[in-house]
């Protein structure tokens, strides 16, 4: 017996087992071949033939095709390459075609497939078609007289078993009613019984399936036989690289060769230097040998589309990229290893990635899809259920309120993975002092126990993020393409998976700081001030580093995070090349070796560990800084060659490393004995590589960072209120409007407030002013912002109603604008009380009246009456509440009296407390939870007053007792201890509390 | 001629009633609550837990947190309706015109008129609350007004311990200086306006002209100048004026979304229902069902009755229909409310056909034997299986 109708949980919300666990059940029940037929996908693939190849598991390729119109199924197993093809065609019709309908559908595709159906009417018009069809008994055996086997004996077709199954055990099949329930939006008493599977679709062993069938024993052996005619065990591609054709017919490598050299002069002027044209005919000649130069043209012309682009990414070493302007940084200048980019030994494809300003991306991205048609497609990826989002829908179908959920939810640590748990979910979460105040009551414990049971179940398809395959033929030959949510075709297969079929993908990614630049620029040059970005070298600008030296980089592209600004402060360097390695040191895991480092940087003596890894690690102080020091570490002490090296390194960011690292750290330590290298030395040369675990940069990669890094801080130091107004406007930065407008302060610019009669819907600077965009009025729709600014061209808005009679706001909107001050210049006389009033009055008077024409026409409008006086702090709380931050003053000025009633310090006044107990006064903006060595959760947050930023730390006793007081965007009063740390003081809490 | 209306109002109603029979909770927060259910709210609270932060509503775990020492007693309605009923007893020598409160300690006394039986006003507001903290060991506070509304502002007002008199033609100058949240009738979505126009007392509302109200409030700006002008022509309802029908409550001690567990409790309100319909021999000619969800959301269903009728056997399947109307989202149930409303004596036509007709003298012998059993042995002498 062989189960030929086996789903796993890529069968979305209906299937409930791994992949993993699939094939080892499967083979503990003693099966050697093993059917995959997941319901219109082939999402699962890649994992399933690695799963079986581990196993010992032969695999069969399937899926189950159903029709979105009838009720109708096949079970299509693929026979041979062709039938691999067809089914790739036929799920994709499935899934694009509106229309699709799989009885007239499927036997165009079906040639060297072999299709199961349990439908009489089907069996027979297929088989008349010339399909390879079998006629399917699911569950049972079907009684003799069944039309189904009446047709099967008549045409003589094949009777096979084939009993379906969702899940593994039995005891699974409430997991897969949770699931349904899930999908269905509905409670588990209201499931209706036609929308799950039976409770007997398990995956049962051989012999009961024998004894299910016994009453039909040719329906078994013919299954085995159809079995033993499949051959087909996993389609082989090779590298599949995006076609590239010139119009004159001549080669891609000829035509790279020129574009390249045509390139390089631009970047070096005419007479190449010696060092350039060695590296680029050394990288020519590895493109061409590994058949890359089509690729390095394409990306070229995709990135030609927009003016401003930053090729990252390991990408960034290749100087043919820098000489076609996919990348921004000279690797000859600043010693970028080509190697590990492309060499002849590596086996699986190199990809190259580029960001583009994230309100371009998708422009691009489109005119790339519809340039390639039918040959391109993104990368999808697979969005599994996270714990908060298992937990989540899982009490949905228990019925409990989005209230009572988020109050356990929001609780939940954001890092918060499986793997940090013991694996008992609720007694995880209990001991966890955020979740201190929550109760676990009835039905929780029950919801936790099966949220945890649905964890990394795949929910839906999503994009990926940048991906794109180009291929060059149909791109449906090679995966199934679906249509993600939002229109865009994707294949099936999310990245790792896409590129173990060998597909080459592009990454066109979004980024937010290349738009902040761009915006930055326009906001100089909107000011009459000429900038010229052709010769800008922002690297060599003392003032810029003298900035970043002093740590002062918010709102600076990747190097704005408070451990960043400390480190910046710690080193006190701000050249280029050092920015480059704090780009790739700042990591989780790193925290010891970014000591040390600072340590060596300030002039400490220092030996390199061994010898042999002296050269390599000589640019970095002797720490391990990029991703590709782990390979060359691993390479000079413990032998290793270029494909293990590379491997160790990339086993560092996946997901399951624990289990494959051990059988790298034994070839390590047993090579690095070879060569003389002591236990001690093995050992800390590993632990430097564990640092990278899960979160590693290559160098081009922080080098192409770094350089728009530097232009960011160029722009900050010499244009602040262009590039604040600039940072503000294109969102998503690390810290809130709040934490900018703050900086923005400090920084000496006056923030203007929102008026309708002058602010634009982003935010706009002159030379010393921001004036805030109607972006950041809450609650006020992007159309009635648009509509502000068309109506002003035809006249100044006079009065109030003039305003609400052509812009035409709603209520709230109308309310938002006029708290937050933005009606206040237009109608100076009136107070915000009487502006709300005038806004009543428009509104009263706007709908039709029902008694059809006013009786007599000039009825005036009232004038507004005499309103109580607007209260100053209600008037600011109204403002805050609109606008989340304030206009002309930072809102600890408010709370000014009671913190120095209670003795605080300002934070300017920080520095000089060192050592000392002090009390500050401060307004939480940002923070992050991290993990000590002994797994303690412990905090860094951020807060500022009106004069500084104070960095503080929360050790884990401190957290433990103050974790569930904070909260973003409050004041409160901090107690604790000035420390230093090579010139940067910060503050270790140990008393908190709200103001 | 000027009218008296005495308002008696026992501050924290459920709490004095507990406090009355056990001396020990006196001066210490106390709360209300349905404790050992899953999820708790706070029904009523002494003085001392409001101080503390605890309000009506607020999960009882909330308030456990709020007040360390916190006293928390489980609701006993039988309890308060009987205070409640000896409150509205002494009451009653005075005045014909008695509009007692739900259950909540709450009476205002119309003595218009009646001073040459009893004395002033004042005299029996006085002898109102002797007699309460003699013979009920409650003490209420009490007002005396022109009318219903300022009576209750000025009880209001002293809240939680005193008295208030405020004499015919004063009311405008009383209420002027008044926060505006104080003046009943004035909701939440009118103080949201008001507040957002500065309006925070009530003379500044009042010096603005009716036109000007009018723009902001529209129908309602002249209730609201009415009240704030302590006008109210309310008359105090004497109990027993309001249509009859039944109405029964069940409140889930955990909420819950099984639709078994809530037919179970329709099945058992309907025969309540049944019962106290047959006891006043009416019958009904409507069925409503109102759930409240966890999350406050309420959906209130109903259907017609035709014929009417007050046999549970034909009662239970619309119940249950209106259920399945009323209870449609996936979110748990908290509260489940029956209502018979329409009520009218028992029509004298019979079914017309036969077998109908055998139906009906069926279910009516079985509804009155079982009637016949509960009446003899009690309520639970004889129920139900469930099918």
């Amino acid at each position: 017996m062989i189960p030929l109708t086996v789903r796993s949980h890529y069968s979305l919300m209906w299937g409930t087992a791994s992949i993993r666990d699939l094939c080892r059940t499967a083979r503990q029940l003693g099966y050697e071949r093993l059917a995959l037929t997941d319901t219109d996908n082939l999402y699962g693939m890649w994992p399933f033939l690695d799963a079986c190849r581990q196993e010992g598991l032969t695999p069969i390729i399937g899926a189950e095709v159903t029709d979105p119109h009838r009720r109708c199924r096949a079970i299509c197993l693929v026979a041979d390459n062709a039938g691999y093809a067809g089914l790739c065609r036929l799920l994709t019709q499935r899934h694009m075609d509106h229309a699709f309908d799989l009885a007239v559908c499927l036997p165009a595709h079906a040639k060297g497939l072999i299709v199961l159906t349990s439908d009489a009417g089907l069996l027979e018009r297929w088989h008349r078609a010339g399909v390879c069809v079998a006629a399917a008994m699911p569950r049972s055996p079907l009684a003799p007289i069944h039309p189904l086997r009446q047709k099967a004996r008549a045409l003589n077709i094949p009777l096979t078993a084939t009993p379906g199954s969702f899940f593994l055990t039995p005891s699974d099949h409430c997991l897969h009613r949770l699931l349904r329930a899930i999908a269905l939006n509905t409670t588990l008493e209201r499931l209706p019984a036609e929308q799950t599977a039976p409770a007997n679709a398990w995956l049962a062993d051989p012999q009961v399936y024998a004894e299910r069938f016994a009453a039909c024993p040719e329906a078994l052996a013919h299954t085995e036989s159809l079995a033993e005619c499949i051959t087909f065990n996993g389609p082989q591609f090779g590298l599949v690289m995006p076609p590239w054709q010139d119009r004159e017919g001549e080669s891609a490598s000829a035509v790279l060769r020129r574009a390249a050299y045509d390139g390089a002069r631009q970047r070096y002027g005419h007479g190449l230097p010696e060092p350039v044209v060695d590296r680029l005919e050394h990288e020519l000649r590895i493109i061409d040998q590994m058949h890359f130069s089509a690729y390095f043209l394409i990306v070229r012309d995709i990135v030609r589309r927009s003016p401003r682009t930053c090729g990252r990414g390991s990408g960034a070493a290749s100087l043919v990229a820098y000489s076609l302007g996919i990348t921004n940084v000279c690797p000859v200048k600043h010693n970028l290893y080509f190697g590990r980019f492309l060499n002849p030994g590596r086996k699986d494809p190199p990809d190259i990635d580029v960001d583009f300003a994230w309100d371009e991306r998708d422009a691009v991205l489109h005119s790339v899809l519809d340039q390639f048609g039918e040959q391109a497609a993104m990368v999808s990826s697979h969005i599994l259920f996270q714990p908060r989002m298992a937990v989540r829908e899982t009490a949905k179908v228990f019925g409990l309120t989005d209230a009572e959920i988020g109050r356990i939810t929001e609780r939940l640590p954001w890092f918060w993975r499986v793997q940090d748990g013991d694996g008992n979910f609720l007694a995880d979460l209990k001991n966890r002092p955020e979740t201190r105040a929550l109760d676990f009551i009835h039905p929780w414990p029950e919801i936790l126990r099966l949220a945890q049971q649905v964890i990394g179940t795949p929910r839906y398809l999503s994009a990926h993020p940048g991906g794109v395959v180009i291929t060059p033929g149909p791109i449906q030959a090679y995966a199934p393409v679906q249509r993600s949510v939002k229109g865009v075709p994707i294949i099936q297969w999310e990245k790792d998976a896409a590129e173990t079929a060998g597909l080459v993908k592009i990454d066109l990614l979004g980024n937010r700081s290349l738009a902040v630049i761009r915006d930055a620029i326009a906001n100089v040059h909107a000011n009459g001030v000429h900038f010229d970005e052709t010769h800008w070298e922002p690297e060599e600008d003392l003032p810029t580093q003298e900035s970043l030296a002093q740590g002062r980089t918010m709102g600076c592209f990747y190097i704005e995070s408070p451990a960043t600004r400390l480190l910046q402060q710690k080193s006190g360097v701000g050249d280029f090349e050092h920015l480059v390695i704090h780009s790739s040191i700042i990591r989780p895991a790193a925290n010891e070796f970014i000591q040390e480092y600072i340590r060596r940087l300030q002039g400490g003596a220092w030996d390199p560990i061994h010898p042999l890894l002296a050269d390599v690690l000589d640019e970095t102080y002797g720490i391990m800084v990029y991703q590709e020091d782990v390979s060359r570490a691993a390479m000079a002490l413990a032998g290793f060659d270029d494909a293990e090296a590379d491997g160790l390194r990339k086993v560092m960011s996946k997901k399951d490393r624990a289990h494959r690292l051990q059988d790298y750290r034994r070839r390590f330590t047993e090579g690095a004995r070879r060569k003389g290298v002591t236990d001690a030395q093995i050992e800390a040369v590993w632990a430097m590589m564990m640092s990278f675990s899960g979160y590693s940069f290559c160098k081009p990669h922080s080098a192409s960072y770094a350089r728009v890094s530097f232009q960011a801080a160029y722009l900050k130091v010499h244009f602040p209120a262009a590039f604040m107004a600039a940072v503000i406007s294109n969102q998503g930065g690390f810290y809130s409007t709040f934490a900018y407008v703050s900086e923005a302060r400090r920084l000496g610019v006056t923030i203007t407030p929102p008026d309708v009669r002058h602010s634009q819907v982003r935010w706009t600077a002159d030379q010393k002013n921001i004036r805030v965009g109607l972006m950041a009025v809450k609650g006020l729709a992007t159309d009635t912002a648009q509509r502000i600014i068309d109506q002003r061209p035809n006249g100044l808005f006079g009065t109030p109603d003039d305003f609400f009679n052509r812009v035409r706001p709603d209520a709230a909107e109308a309310r938002a604008l006029i708290q937050c001050g933005a009606l206040d210049g237009m109608a100076p006389a009136l107070s915000r009380a009487q502006l709300l009033w005038a806004l009543a009055q428009w509104q009263a008077k706007r709908p039709p009246v029902r008694d059809a024409l006013p009786l007599f026409s000039d009825v005036q409008p009232l004038a507004p009456p005499e309103l109580p006086h607007d209260d100053p702090r209600e008037r600011l709380r109204r403002e805050f509440r609109v606008l989340g931050f304030l206009c002309d003053r930072h809102p600890m000025v408010l709370f000014r009296d009671d913190a120095q009633r209670a003795g605080a310090i300002p934070a300017a006044a920080l520095g000089r407390q060192v050592g000392r107990r002090i009390r500050f006064a401060g307004w939480l903006i940002t923070g992050k939870v991290v993990h000590t060595k002994r797994g303690d959760p412990m905090e860094f947050l951020t807060f500022e007053d009106d004069t500084g930023i104070v960095e503080t730390t929360f050790f884990p006793e401190a957290y433990d007792r103050f974790c569930h007081l904070l909260d973003r965007g409050l004041p409160y009063l901090l107690g604790g201890k000035v420390e230093q740390n090579w010139g940067a003081a910060t503050l270790t809490v140990s008393m908190v509390r709200p103001l | 001629m000027d009218r008296h209306i005495i308002h008696i109002n026992v501050a924290d109603f459920a709490v004095a009633v507990e406090r009355r029979l056990d001396h020990r909770l006196h001066n210490r927060p106390v709360v209300i609550a349905p404790e050992g259910a899953a999820r708790a709210t706070v029904y009523d609270m002494s003085e001392e837990a409001y101080q503390a932060g605890i309000r009506k509503g607020m999960a009882l775990r909330g308030a456990m947190r709020l007040c360390r020492d916190l006293a928390i007693l489980p609701p006993q309605p039988a309890r308060y309706e009987q205070a409640m009923h000896a409150l509205l007893h002494q009451a009653l020598p005075y005045s014909p015109l008695i509009e007692p409160g739900e259950q909540d300690g709450h009476l205002f006394v119309d003595v218009t008129g009646t001073s040459r039986l009893f004395g002033p006003p004042v005299d029996v507001a006085w002898r109102l609350r002797r007699q309460a903290r003699k013979e009920l060991a409650l003490d209420p506070i009490w007002a005396l007004a022109a009318n219903k509304l300022v009576a209750k502002v000025a009880s209001r007002l002293v809240k939680p311990q005193g008295e208030y008199i405020v004499a015919a033609g004063d009311e405008k100058d009383f209420l002027a200086p008044l926060p505006v949240e104080l003046i009943p009738g004035i909701e939440a979505p009118d103080l949201a306006r008001l507040r957002e126009l500065n309006l925070n007392r009530v003379h500044q509302v009042t010096t603005l002209d009716t036109a000007h109200l009018a723009v902001v409030f529209n129908n309602r700006a002249t209730f609201i100048q009415k009240v704030l002008r302590g006008q109210d022509n309310a008359p105090v309802c004497p109990i027993g004026q309001q249509p009859p029908r039944v109405v029964l409550d069940h409140t889930f001690g955990t909420d819950t979304h099984s639709p078994d567990a809530m037919t179970a409790i329709i099945y058992a309100l309907v025969e309540k229902a049944g019962h106290s319909l047959r006891s006043q021999g009416r019958v009904t000619r409507r069925i409503s069902i109102t759930a409240d969800y966890s999350d406050g959301r309420r959906s209130i269903r109903q259907i017609g009755i035709e014929p009417p009728t007050a046999n549970d056997w034909v009662l239970f399947p619309l119940a249950r229909r209106v259920l399945n109307l009323a209870v449609t989202r996936r979110t748990r149930v908290r509260h489940l409310r029956l209502i018979c409303d329409r009520l009218v004596f028992p029509p004298a036509q019979l079914p017309l056909f036969e077998a109908e007709r055998k139906t009906f003298f069926h279910q009516q012998a079985l509804v009155a034997a079982v009637d016949g059993i509960r009446e003899r042995f009690g309520w639970q002498a004889v129920g139900t299986c469930a099918r």
